[in-house]
């Protein structure tokens, strides 16, 4: 017995003691030996890039190519800002992130966590990516934060296999996947509501994610905005917001529910319960759910139809941004790798890899000659998607102080979705929020 | 008369313990289904998950939670680096290499479950060693800042260990801890219930036989090993399963601490899972099963040393 | 004479040195993981509390600047109120229904009693998270078991949205609180209540004393120091409540949920506010020591 725990107690340390060098030694033999450096990346679920195996595959490649190892950790959107912020303050942030300027540019950029890798854009990148997507990636004209390789625009679903049977595809125009008017919405809502007796839609308010999907309808029902055009102050405070919170609160078929969060939303539509999804996209269009039942399908076979956000005029639909960016670990050698890394998916002939991996659109038509503007051309839900394209509106997340303006929206819709529903307690609740949102 | 109330007294007592056993019975029902309800969802189909009508028992045994759970993401089963070592000497430089083991590509379920152990076993060990050396001092010597440092134990022990969380985290990185195991394990040891628990068993051993062992002429270590050891092993049986089942559900420091797929535990495994972009309570479910189900057999062989340990840690303690 | 007592003296002094050097080795190993891991931590928390600690600068100097935000912060007093909440409402009713389980299963057979005691005890084995999630799942508004029975039963006229509503969900986080904190005072009084002097109890039954006043005045003074124990260890439990709050809610809906401990961890790692959040714990630190000393106090005195 004490021969065993002797045994035991001596492991340990030996444990102990390698587990403790893998943190100390290893950047120090980098230095030392230029021999293969290895980088860390870690990703939120961008489409496959939050698949293990797909991801393995092109990490394969790299290594294959360049000689570089990269060590990959899949972080959620639920928890993976806790994650990045923990290790930021544990001296433990990977070399790599890949998210949107939301997170590394106004956030981790602007807090000087990030490498500026504004000389990676040379004259053909700048003319080549899409505008939008290279003013959100540049913080100022000289310091960029972020290489893009895809973009998409938000949108929303329905079930269509039962908006068919309640007899509301009549109010859809089904070409250009958008609502008629927010009147032909609510219409559409109600009969379904009628049809099947259940709540149709949930305004999910636990946690930030997902809520580019809550934000976008609110901002449209009544043509409101986020911020201000400048990206100075968050103007979710205005009558036009609060007159789209109102209608939220007063329709009896959408709830403001408390008690789920975006990716329960999507559980939810999925195995039917709810039959309208505001959190959506074309990675979920894409993806077959755990139910296998196919892509686009709901568990139960309905079909799924994706949608702008119900306007009356054009929609403006968020943008989603994705790219790379480089914690600065003041190690050269790993920077320049990471660089390496950046310019071999977002700016070679393996881009095109990349973007289909992410189920997204490519921020470019061409890189460095090869053509990437023909690589969805065999997938028709990707072409349809396509139409939405065009309503992308203004990519407002680089607003400063936008980490604490995400937290005051969703617990903005819990006190909207707890109050009596008057127009002078919701505003109420909107003031408190977006004034703690705009620093007050 | 007399009888008379004695047997009214009788019959109440018996109808009271018969009404008391059915509560107990129903209670114990409500106790144990949220562990039925985590193993048997575990193999429901994700329509049987989401029926609105509970479904009670699975039709069929389903595996694909598991299969999900098992491939959804891997790691090597266990990787160890030993440290590149050069030594510098009349100009020449001489390195020896340095070295990482990986094993094999398991689910990495499985390196979550290994690392728990890793975790529980070890913060236990350490724990109990370090806890029986200064209970012993603390209890039997007479020295210099003993009070000091036995009323600093007192106030540490009653400190909620969320407190001091940010200053700690800036600690371990600052030592090259964050993000291994290790960030875990030594803030359990450092936290002093089991020197306060130990304390007060080895006070309950008699003075003479400690003395007795060192007039025979035995040095201070040996009298530990040999006498106060021995002695106090129920007490260190007791601080054991106190530490293992705290370090077992100690959520909140790994959450902290830990972040890269291969260091993490079962518990911030599955909390992990949660946030994935649809919620799946098959799949979770399945990771709870596996989380839970391997301490509880542990629980029901060791049943009657865990009940034992817990009460002797409450006396002395 | 007085060079012998000198000689004593300097025997025990040179005594009291080895000793002192002796029982400093034996501490070491604690003293180093105690020292570096609870006590510098614990200043560390104190001395950044006067500080405006956030990512990307270096600390400036504010003195007691964050205490006084604290006053004012509103959702700290929410969070505060809160956490006592969960505290008065948990730890009597941990101890009573604990008490009164274990009168229950103490009195039958040896087997049943033993598992009865394991079966209080398995949510506790389970682990938090595993609890937390099952439990998540039975709350759930769409297809969760408690709306379903409750409308079953006819107990609820429609379904409940037991965490997403303001009214239910510290309700439902104490609940599964409960259930994992009764296990061990369960095992505890069930020895207890064993090791009360039979030949008292049977002395007052004989002098017709009914089982109740038995208990209360024979019992119930035996069992103090336990029920001392409990108290204490579901105090600090209940305090320590973070994984549920952490997985279920985020302390919502509305702030209803939100407790010091996820206040903290919520500045700190979704806000940035590090300085803030050190004196939001030490805040909760002298809380903590208050009750207690209070708590150490009862028990002296009874």
């Amino acid at each position: 017995m004490k021969k065993v725990l002797a045994l035991v107690l001596a492991l340990c340390m030996v444990f102990a003691l390698c587990a403790c060098s893998v943190s100390t030694s290893a950047p120090k033999a980098e230095e030392e030996t230029a021999a293969p450096t290895e980088i860390t990346l870690w990703t939120y679920p961008i489409g496959g890039w939050g698949t293990q195996e797909t991801v393995d595959a092109l990490m394969a490649a790299f290594e294959a190519d360049t000689g570089i190892k990269v060590t990959v950790e899949y972080l959620t959107y639920a928890d993976g800002d806790d994650k990045v912020n923990t290790a930021i303050e544990g001296n433990a942030a990977p070399d790599l992130i890949m998210e949107g300027p939301e997170r590394l540019v106004a956030n981790w950029g602007a807090k000087g966590k990030m490498v500026n890798i504004a000389d990676l854009f040379d004259d053909t990148d700048k003319k080549e990516i899409n505008p939008a997507a290279l003013a959100a990636c540049f913080a100022d004209d000289a310091t960029a934060y972020e290489y893009p390789l895809v973009m998409t625009a938000h949108c929303m679903a329905i079930n269509k296999t039962v908006f068919e049977a309640a007899d509301a595809m009549q109010y859809i125009d089904e070409a250009t996947h958008t609502w008629k008017s927010v009147e032909d919405f609510e219409k559409a809502i109600a009969a379904v509501y009628e049809h099947t007796g259940a709540q149709v839609g949930a305004v999910y308010c636990v946690g930030q994610g997902g809520d580019q999907g809550t934000r976008a309808l609110v901002n449209n029902l009544c043509g409101g905005t986020f911020t201000n055009p400048e990206h100075t102050e968050y103007t979710w405070g205005s009558e036009e917001n609060i007159a789209a919170l109102k209608k939220l609160y007063d329709n009896p078929a959408i709830a403001f529910d408390s008690g789920i969060a975006g990716g329960d939303e999507i559980a939810l539509f999925y195995n039917g319960t709810l039959n309208v999804a505001f959190c959506w996209n074309i990675a979920q269009q894409l993806n077959p759910n755990t139910a296998n039942t196919g892509a686009a399908k709901t568990a139960s076979g309905d079909d799924i139809m994706f949608l702008a956000f119900p306007a009356d005029g054009a929609a403006k639909l968020q943008g989603g941004i994705w790219g790379f960016g480089i914690f600065d670990n003041g190690d050269a050698a790993r920077i320049e790798a990471a660089k390496t890394f950046i310019k071999y998916f977002c700016d070679s002939a393996k881009t095109a890899d990349a973007v289909k991996a992410a189920n997204y659109f490519a921020v470019r038509d061409t890189a460095e000659g090869a053509d990437l503007s023909t690589i969805w051309a065999d997938n028709d839900i990707m072409a349809e998607y396509n139409v939405l394209m065009p309503l992308l509106g203004d990519y407002y997340q680089v607003t400063t102080g936008w980490a604490e303006a995400r937290t005051a929206w969703w617990n903005m819709l819990q006190a909207v979705g707890a109050s009596d529903g008057s127009v002078e307690a919701i505003s109420a609740a909107v003031d408190q929020y977006v004034n703690q949102a705009n620093g007050k | 008369m007399n009888t008379n109330r004695l047997d009214a007294n009788a019959k109440k007592k018996k109808a009271y313990s018969i009404f008391s056993a059915v509560v107990v019975i129903i209670l114990a029902i409500l106790f144990t289904f949220p562990l039925y309800w985590i193993i048997t969802g575990s193999f429901k189909t994700g329509a049987e998950i989401n029926s609105t009508v509970p479904v009670w028992f699975p039709s069929e045994w389903d595996m694909g939670n598991y299969q999900r759970l098992m491939t959804k993401r891997t790691a090597p089963l266990f990787d160890m680096n030993i440290p590149l070592i050069s030594v510098s000497a009349f100009g020449y430089t001489l390195n020896l290499g340095g070295l990482t083991i990986t094993g094999p590509t398991v689910p990495a379920a499985i390196r979550w479950l290994i690392n728990t152990v890793f975790m529980s076993v070890g913060s236990m060990l350490i724990t109990c060693l370090t806890a029986a050396m200064a209970g012993y001092v603390l209890a039997k010597k007479r020295f210099w800042g003993k009070t000091i440092i036995f009323s600093l134990v007192v106030c540490a022990m009653a400190l909620p260990k969320q407190v001091i969380l940010i200053p700690l985290l800036r600690e371990m990185s600052a030592l090259n801890l964050y993000d291994t195991i290790w960030a875990v394990i030594f803030p359990i040891v450092g936290w002093p219930f089991g020197v306060f628990l130990l304390k007060q068993f080895a006070e309950g051993i008699p003075t003479e036989m400690v003395e007795a062992c060192r007039i025979d002429g035995a040095g201070e270590w040996r009298t530990f090993t040999d006498v106060m050891f021995p002695m106090i092993k129920p007490g260190v049986g007791a601080c054991a399963i106190f530490t293992f089942i705290n370090s077992w559900n100690d959520y909140f420091m790994q959450l902290i601490m830990l972040t890269s797929n291969k260091n993490l535990t079962i518990s911030l495994g599955i909390a992990t899972m949660q946030g994935e972009s649809s919620t799946d309570y098959g799949l979770l479910m399945a990771g709870a099963a596996l989380a839970s189900v391997p301490i509880i057999i542990v629980f029901l062989i060791f049943q009657k040393y865990f009940t034992k340990g817990i009460t002797m840690g409450a006396v002395k303690g | 004479m007085s060079t012998k007592k000198i000689s004593i003296s300097q025997k025990s002094r040179r005594l009291m040195i080895r000793e002192t050097t002796t029982s400093y080795l034996f501490l070491l190993p604690f003293l180093i993981f105690f020292v570096m891991f609870v006590v510098y931590p614990m200043f560390m928390c104190v001395y950044t509390s006067f500080f405006d600690a956030t990512m990307g600068r270096e600390d400036i100097f504010i003195g007691f600047d964050n205490y006084k935000t604290l006053f004012n912060d509103e959702v700290f007093w929410v969070a505060l109120k809160n956490t006592l909440i969960i505290v008065i409402v948990s730890v009597p009713v941990t101890c009573a229904f604990s008490l009164w389980v274990a009168s229950a299963i103490s009195k039958m057979h040896v087997a049943a009693t033993s598992a009865f005691r394991c079966i209080f005890y398995l949510p506790v084995v389970t682990g938090s998270v595993a609890v937390t999630m099952v439990w998540k799942w039975m709350y759930n508004n769409y297809y969760g078991i408690f709306n379903y029975l409750g409308n079953k039963t006819g107990l609820l006229e429609q379904n409940i949205n037991w965490l997403g509503d303001e009214r239910y969900a510290l309700g439902c986080i104490i609940l599964i609180l409960l259930t994992t904190s009764v296990g061990q005072p369960i095992v505890l009084y069930v020895s207890a209540l064993d090791n009360v002097d039979k030949s008292l109890v049977e002395a007052a039954e004989v002098d017709g004393a009914t089982e109740l006043q038995a208990f209360w005045k024979i019992k119930w003074p035996q069992m103090m120091p336990t029920t001392l124990y409990i108290l204490v260890i579901t105090t600090i439990n209940s305090f320590q409540c973070f994984a549920l709050i952490q997985l279920l809610t985020l302390g919502g809906p509305n702030n209803s949920t939100m407790t010091i401990m996820y206040y903290i961890y919520y500045n700190a790692f979704k806000l940035y506010k590090y300085g803030y959040g050190n004196a939001m714990g030490v805040i909760l630190a002298i809380i903590i020591a208050i009750l207690s000393a209070v708590q150490f106090k009862m028990g002296q005195e009874k």
